[in-house]
């Protein structure tokens, strides 16, 4: 019979402040692998368009038509830098 | 006598009666008012002020957060309206969801924005902590102060959509923004002025310049109603007044105090502090608008082109070109008193004094700068006015703002009781913003040149190319505020605590020098030693104390 003295840590949640360089490698297979099911949907299924995303896509037709959205871009995503940090800061205590 | 001259005259004795009352109380109504005051500040409303935290602080922390956080749209908006002055079009998608700016319309909104929103909420950030400080007491109400952080917010974005759109269903959008602004202005100056009849000590200067700059501003609404505000003249008048008291007197006077307090000098010159006080009030600053548009529409009445007498025209001249002796004075002092002090932004302690240098360095070249194009503006054939609104551009981007924010940098340790996050990403925004804006604005104004020069229309190949990237430029401001938005709130959470009442007291020479803790030679000489100043190390011993006996 196992002790039971290991699960008496178990009801606790700790959350590590140390961020291992590995898990960059996690990120970054992730977002090959991404790519590469792109790749595989074009060479498996040429000229046809990739589901969903193709038909979200034409919404933004004549939208991003100016040099501007790309500043305007970067400023939201520091909104949004903004906002995330404020709900990561404040629960992380 | 004109109307300007009528106005300025009922603004000045009504800003004498001011300073009259606040030195001298209301005689035997004092308490009564004051307790009503104090009622009106948190009692009468209700259950809303139970909402917010009343720590030593928050007031101030709250304002300027908020501060930051519009410094953000201010950027964008007037990279957008730079943009937009090049390509029309370029965000013509937006028209399908109703929204159809201009570049003239982003660009009135990002006046807005800025001025109010970004700068004014700095100001009145700072103005919390050190009005308090120099009274040598507690602001009147710290939860008012957080609560109508709030008000204030809401009317400048109100502000910001009337400037799109005045009228929406039939509902004008700068009444709504009007009456939240008077009563978040109303609440803000009662709270100071609560704090200041508390005073221990007589207020030093820099708090009077303060005080009067935030009462110059209703003051000077009311002197112009009564100088009549529907001629065009009274309106660029108001904008002048509020423009060279609200924003110029307030940042001059924080400006001091944070100049003195970060290098630990003392103020360098009295008398031109005095000068800086007096010289606020009595000339026309020429840094603003060339109208009065702004002004008009918060006081919803009908705006009207400048037609100004010959007689009202001498005086503002007069008053104009006066205007140029406290920016020397305050120039000149700020100068002088952060000379050799250990200011420089690889010490986190100084965060923000590189902003205030800018600030200062640009003030006076742009004070004469906008004394001739107000000069020009105000006469029968003005050849400058397509220079008009790059140069409010730059006051507002290059004195205004680094001022403003420089100040509220400074103070942050102070206020939160936390260091900012990253003295890196502070030199960082401050490179951005400055440059961004220095460059981005010079840009511009030389497209400004080009076109008057052309007198093409502003998409002509010259103009229009180098107008986007003056565009471009700029849009290092709006990275530089997001990463000082950035910096600031995760100091209120991660920062380095800082313990309170840092060392500052120096003197600017001296000839001997208490050394009490290991420090730097560099610190030893920012405190006003020199070579031949003698260190006097301060032995100190952990020993307890006890009664001295007497032989």
């Amino acid at each position: 019979m196992m002790s039971s003295d290991s699960t008496d840590s178990v009801g606790e949640f700790i959350q590590g402040e140390s961020e291992p360089s590995s898990s960059w490698v996690v990120l970054a297979l992730g977002l090959v692998l991404s790519l590469a099911t792109l790749i595989l949907h074009g060479i498996l299924f040429p000229g046809r368009d990739l589901p969903v995303i193709s038909d979200i896509l034409p919404v933004f037709d004549g939208v991003f038509d100016s040099g501007i959205w790309f500043f305007i871009l970067g400023v939201m995503l520091g909104v949004f830098a903004i906002i995330a940090t404020m709900m990561t800061e404040a629960t992380s205590e | 006598m004109g109307d300007v001259v009528t106005s300025m005259a009922f603004f000045w004795g009504l800003m004498l009666l001011a300073y009259f009352l606040m030195q001298n109380g209301l005689g035997i109504l004092n308490d009564v008012v004051k307790s009503m005051c104090r009622f009106a500040l948190g009692k009468a409303l209700g259950p809303a002020i139970d909402f917010v935290e009343g720590r030593e602080g928050s007031a101030s922390k709250t304002w300027m957060m908020h501060g930051l956080f519009w410094l953000i749209l201010a950027s964008l908006f007037t990279f957008e309206g730079l943009w937009l002055a090049y390509d029309p079009h370029a965000l013509h998608s937006l028209s399908s969801w109703g929204y159809s700016p201009t570049s003239t319309s982003l660009l009135y909104a990002a006046g807005f924005a800025t001025l109010y929103g970004a700068v004014g909420m700095l100001i009145i950030s700072s103005s919390f902590h050190i009005i308090p400080k120099l009274a040598d007491t507690e602001l009147a109400s710290e939860k008012n102060g957080t609560l109508v952080s709030y008000l204030w917010t809401l009317s400048v974005l109100f502000l910001v959509i009337a400037a799109h759109n005045p009228e929406i269903l039939g509902v004008n959008i700068f009444l709504i923004a009007t009456i939240l602004h008077g009563l978040a202005f109303l609440a803000v100056l009662i709270n100071l002025l609560l704090t200041v009849s508390e005073r221990k000590s007589a207020l030093p200067l820099p708090g009077w310049l303060i005080m009067l700059g935030m009462l110059a501003d209703p003051v000077s609404v009311v002197a112009t109603i009564l100088g009549g505000i529907g001629s065009g003249s009274v309106q660029w008048l108001l904008a002048h007044l509020v423009s060279g008291t609200f924003f110029f007197a307030t940042l001059a006077g924080i400006s001091l105090y944070v100049s003195s307090s970060a290098t630990g000098n003392p103020l360098w010159s009295r008398s031109l502090t005095a000068v800086t006080t007096v010289g606020a009030i009595v000339t026309i600053t020429p840094m603003g608008y060339t109208d009065g548009k702004m002004a008009a529409d918060m006081l919803l009445v009908g705006f009207e082109e400048i037609s100004m007498q010959s007689t009202d025209g001498i005086a503002v001249a007069f008053l104009m070109a006066l205007a140029i002796v406290p920016v020397m004075a305050l120039v000149a002092n700020i100068m002088m008193t952060l000379r050799g002090g250990d200011a420089f932004v690889e010490n986190p302690d100084s965060a923000g004094v590189p902003e205030i240098n800018l600030g200062t360095s640009m003030l006076l070249p742009l004070a004469v700068a906008s004394l001739f194009v107000q000069s020009d503006a105000l006469s029968h054939n003005p050849e400058l006015a397509g220079l008009s609104s790059t140069l409010v551009l730059m006051v507002i981007w290059l004195v205004l703002v680094p001022l403003a924010l420089g100040a509220s940098q400074n103070l942050y340790p102070s206020i939160t009781g936390r260091s900012l996050l990253s003295a890196n990403r502070s030199r960082w925004a401050f490179w951005m913003m400055g440059w961004g804006a220095f460059f981005g604005l010079a840009i511009t104004m030389m497209a400004d040149f080009a076109q008057i020069e052309a007198a093409a229309d502003s998409t002509g190949i010259v103009s229009g190319e180098v107008r986007v990237l003056g565009a471009i430029l700029f849009y290092g401001t709006a990275i530089g505020a997001i990463m000082h938005a950035l910096n600031a709130l995760s100091g209120l959470y991660r920062g380095a605590p800082v313990s309170k009442g840092r060392p500052t007291s120096t003197s600017i020479s001296r000839d001997d020098y208490s050394l009490t803790t290991p420090t730097s030679v560099r610190r030893i000489l920012a405190g006003g030693a020199h070579l031949d100043t003698t260190v006097v190390p301060v032995g100190e011993s952990d020993e307890t104390g006890s009664p001295t006996e007497l032989d």
